[in-house]
């Protein structure tokens, strides 16, 4: 049977809730993505915006996937009973294959779309890129994908991490440097998530990992935001 | 600012302008301080007063522009959505 919990027992829920503060951070910075975008009308404000709903998307996907997986899990074990057992862990299955196949979707296209925001690229790319990734993720369904997947959001992060540190460079803005290391913490948990299969812990690890990212990305915007404001007393 | 301005630049200096002044400034003022056109600047005084972000007062047989509070409140937005660029260098 393929393994469809990565997380140990008394961690179920503790992930949700972590996913759930990234899903809250990725939101908070789309939506105010797409009022800047109704304000001045720069399309790059919308791809950053749709970028990070992707991502947001995606962790939705898990969060309902390992939400589901969990509760089905823990029925069987309180049933007891063998056929029943079978049965939930087979629609378990099912809805790991599907929710995990949209997180693996949306997390790439979304990280993609961020690192094409600022990394132009003609349209034909941005569209051979999403098929292949679409393409990629539909027909990698053995247990070697997951390690395939964390390793391209590795790529990936990596990628936009060297842009926001290039940038930082440039301007010397505090937040811009926040946005750098957030991302760079984020790709550092995707290689503890590559890891899982040796010790269940390590998921720990690497949610809490995530975990530090996102709320490094919320400083970033809220440095932004206060930012604006002092400005505006100024 | 690097290259042409855009209507959401201009609208930003103008207010900018305004509230830099105490929140109100002749329209003469505001004209060089805004870096623009007579008729440019009519074009879009006109239309911030429609907007409510600005009115139009006389005080003392002068003209002012004054900023409204929801002009603050708009140039609070661009000010944020600058930083914002700046940020994500958008």
């Amino acid at each position: 049977m393929v393994q469809f919990v990565f997380s140990p027992k008394w961690f179920w829920g503790k992930d949700i809730f972590i996913d759930a503060i990234g899903v809250f951070v990725l939101v908070l910075i789309a939506v105010f993505s797409t009022r800047y975008y109704k304000l001045n009308k720069n399309r790059n404000y919308l791809y950053l915006a749709l970028s990070f709903y992707l991502i947001s998307f995606s962790y939705l996907a898990k969060i309902l996937t390992n939400f589901t997986v969990y509760s089905k899990v823990l029925e069987t074990a309180t049933i007891g009973l063998l056929i029943i057992t079978y049965q939930k862990v087979r629609v378990s299955e099912i809805l790991f294959f599907i929710g995990f196949f949209l997180y693996r979707l949306f997390a790439l296209s979304g990280f993609y779309a961020l690192y094409s925001v600022h990394e132009k690229q003609s349209k034909l790319s941005i569209f051979l890129m999403l098929y292949f990734m679409a393409i990629a993720t539909y027909f990698s369904l053995s247990p070697f994908s997951y390690y395939v997947f964390y390793f391209a959001s590795f790529i990936l992060l990596s990628s936009i991490t060297m842009h926001y540190y290039k940038r930082y460079k440039k301007n010397k803005y505090s937040a811009t440097k926040f946005l750098a290391v957030s991302f760079g913490i984020i790709a550092i948990s995707q290689i503890f998530f590559m890891f899982v299969g040796i010790n269940l812990n390590i998921y720990v690890v690497a949610e809490i990992i995530q975990l530090i990212g996102y709320i490094t990305l919320l400083a970033a915007f809220v440095m932004v935001l206060k930012h604006g404001r002092e400005k505006n007393k100024g | 600012m690097e290259g042409k301005r855009t209507r959401v630049d201009i609208i930003g200096d103008m207010l900018s302008s305004i509230a830099g002044k105490g929140g109100q400034i002749k329209p003469t003022h505001l004209m060089y301080k805004s870096n623009m056109s007579h008729g440019q600047m009519k074009t879009y005084i006109d239309d911030l007063v429609q907007k409510d972000l600005i009115k139009k007062v006389k005080k003392n047989n002068y003209d002012y522009v004054i900023i409204t509070d929801k002009g603050h409140e708009f140039l609070q937005k661009l000010r944020e959505m600058r930083e914002f660029e700046k940020a994500f260098g958008l």
